[in-house]
């Protein structure tokens, strides 16, 4: 099977999709808005304004957490494709008409990363607009600072996608992968971790996929949680995702590597294994 | 010669249930064979399992002597169940997936569309069209690159009297290219019509495989009409000739011996000096037939 075939089939099923559309264009729109309107915020704290947040090179941080956020968005869409093969039949008529299930796997997977360079495309995007804007004194050293997290932040977004698409597979139903991943997500594993030592707790998938982009230093100190970061109370904040904590960026980066590595190899088993 | 499709032995279980059960059957090139059986007889597991979808519990199979794989099924065309479209995409847009998927010119989908009547529907979503139109689309979608091998799974249905005879129509339009065909079918009227060979299943097994006009032909009863209908049967018995004779009126209803047939009666009679007024080989309807090997 052409590598061609398979990607321009992956296009015509996108294209013509309606929901499909949808979910991008909200994506790109909400992420404007946040961005926009965070960008209008009047804080009167001592010290803190927004508009540092937009300077290169911490934009490089900000952005691709904001739209981490939204992350779900374009793992819902990856469930949504998947599950449409299942619901129309379509994955079993593929193989019927000669595609191997590894060929399935491509298409998803080619799916995933069209979906993630988007994204990554949209956050480079949006940096470069409101980076220039906000930023005075620009010099190259400064706006090559920590370019780095968009592709982080392009890992991230595959990881999160190959998750949705692993829960896709093992349902074969778009509404409970759906469910499944946000409550895994959300509730699922976070409340699973707390039975684990603290240090453990930084190795779940949802810990290293969520660690990736942490909230930009800048925000937590004016958060006021800097000063007594050992306390009981910044410890819990840690807990919520509202204060980052301290895997290396390459290890947290191999580690959801490894997950994400792991995931679409479980898909391929259950692709493998099961009648169509 | 190489059969086209060579299954030997192969099993299917879905928990407790059997679908299928030590099925073996070969098909040879040009052949137009029937799997013939009545609902729930494992021709659609037959059919998944050749076509690459479930995998045999037990036994293999076998196109052109090599074992499945995803190359060999772009040469066959395939209708298993339903017809599997994407209800959002338009007839043509879907036929290119499927164009893509078998590596066939997208140029070729007019020419299928054309032969289904769907040529002026090609615009239209998938999902507006009516139960029989996605079936002639599917039929398409198996037509699509003129395959050597074609595999339908009750390709009439859901379709109205015109389009069973026009489905029909394209198959044996298929069968005269010389084309091998393998038809599941609950009608027998389908059978009997297009194929050249049957078997005929039951609970997953087979009970009789052979071509279509031997195996339903085996026991066709010639009926004779006469004067002198107690010479003839007295003198037929002593001859060796037929198997079994009925009288009915004046009418003898006889099972041959198998190498004799009707011309033979009708050179005996003769020889014998009785006149013949009426002789007849009587098909017994496949129907009657197919019920009969379904119910031992």
């Amino acid at each position: 099977m052409p590598m061609k075939s398979i990607i321009l089939n992956e296009y015509t099923k996108i294209w013509s999709y309606r929901a499909f559309r949808v979910i991008i264009l909200l994506h790109f729109i909400l992420f404007f808005l946040v961005v926009l309107v965070t960008s209008r915020l009047d804080i009167t704290i001592p010290g803190f304004s927004t508009d540092y947040l937009y300077q290169f090179p911490n934009i490089w941080e900000f952005f691709p957490w904001v739209a981490s956020w939204f992350n779900l968005l374009l793992a819902i869409l990856i469930i949504v494709m998947t599950g449409n093969e299942y619901t129309f039949r379509t994955f079993r008529q593929h193989v019927i008409d000669g595609l191997s299930r590894s060929d399935l796997l491509t298409g998803k997977g080619f799916l995933i990363i069209t979906i993630a360079v988007y994204s990554m495309l949209m956050v480079l995007l949006f940096s470069l607009l409101f980076g220039f804007i906000f930023t005075r004194d620009l010099t190259a050293a400064l706006f090559l600072k920590k370019t780095y997290i968009l592709l982080v932040y392009f890992v991230q977004a595959v990881a999160y996608m190959s998750t949705g698409f692993l829960l896709a597979i093992l349902f074969r139903n778009t509404a409970l992968a759906i469910v499944l991943f946000i409550l895994y997500r959300l509730i699922i594993e976070p409340v699973f971790r707390l039975f684990f030592p603290q240090g453990a707790r930084l190795y779940f998938p949802m810990k290293v996929i969520s660690n990736l982009t942490p909230m930009p230093e800048f925000l937590s100190i004016s958060s006021g949680n800097q000063a007594d970061a050992g306390n009981a109370d910044a410890l819990n904040l840690r807990e919520m995702g509202l204060l980052a904590e301290d895997l290396p960026v390459y290890l947290n980066l191999v580690l959801a590597i490894g997950y994400t590595s792991l995931f679409i190899f479980l898909a391929w088993l259950l692709l493998r294994r099961r009648n169509m | 010669m190489e059969p086209i499709l060579n299954i030997q032995q192969i099993s299917k279980n879905y928990g407790r249930i059997v679908a299928v059960q030590d099925l073996s059957v070969n098909v040879g090139a040009g052949h137009v064979f029937g799997i013939l059986g009545p609902n729930g007889s494992g021709k659609t597991t037959t059919l998944s399992i050749i076509t690459g979808v479930i995998s045999p519990d037990n036994g293999t199979y076998q196109w052109y002597g090599k074992s499945a794989s995803s190359s060999i099924r772009k040469k066959i065309g395939s209708l298993i169940e339903v017809p599997n479209f994407y209800p959002y995409l338009d007839l043509f847009r879907n036929l290119t997936v499927v164009a893509r998927i078998k590596g066939k010119p997208v140029g070729d989908i007019e020419r299928v569309l054309k032969l289904t009547n769907l040529w002026e529907r090609r615009k239209s979503r998938f999902d507006t069209l009516s139960l029989g139109m996605k079936q002639r689309l599917a039929l398409s979608a198996v037509l699509l690159g003129d395959p050597e091998v074609l595999v339908l799974d009750e390709p009439a249905n859901g379709l109205d009297p015109e389009g069973i005879a026009e489905v029909r129509e394209i198959i044996k339009g298929e069968a005269e290219k010389q084309k091998t065909i393998i038809l599941a079918s609950h009608i027998l009227d389908e059978v009997e019509k297009v194929c050249t060979h049957v078997a005929v299943l039951k609970k997953g097994r087979s009970i009789a495989q052979g071509r279509v006009h031997e195996l339903l032909a085996a026991d066709d009863p010639v009926v004779v009409e006469c004067n002198e209908t107690e010479k003839l049967k007295s003198s037929l018995i002593r001859a060796g000739i037929s198997a079994s004779i009925e009288k009915d009126g004046n009418q003898l209803v006889i099972i041959l011996k198998s190498g004799y047939e009707a011309r033979d009666v009708n050179e005996f009679a003769h020889q014998q000096g009785i006149v013949l007024t009426h002789l007849e080989t009587r098909k017994k309807s496949l129907e009657s037939q197919f019920l009969e090997l379904v119910k031992q």
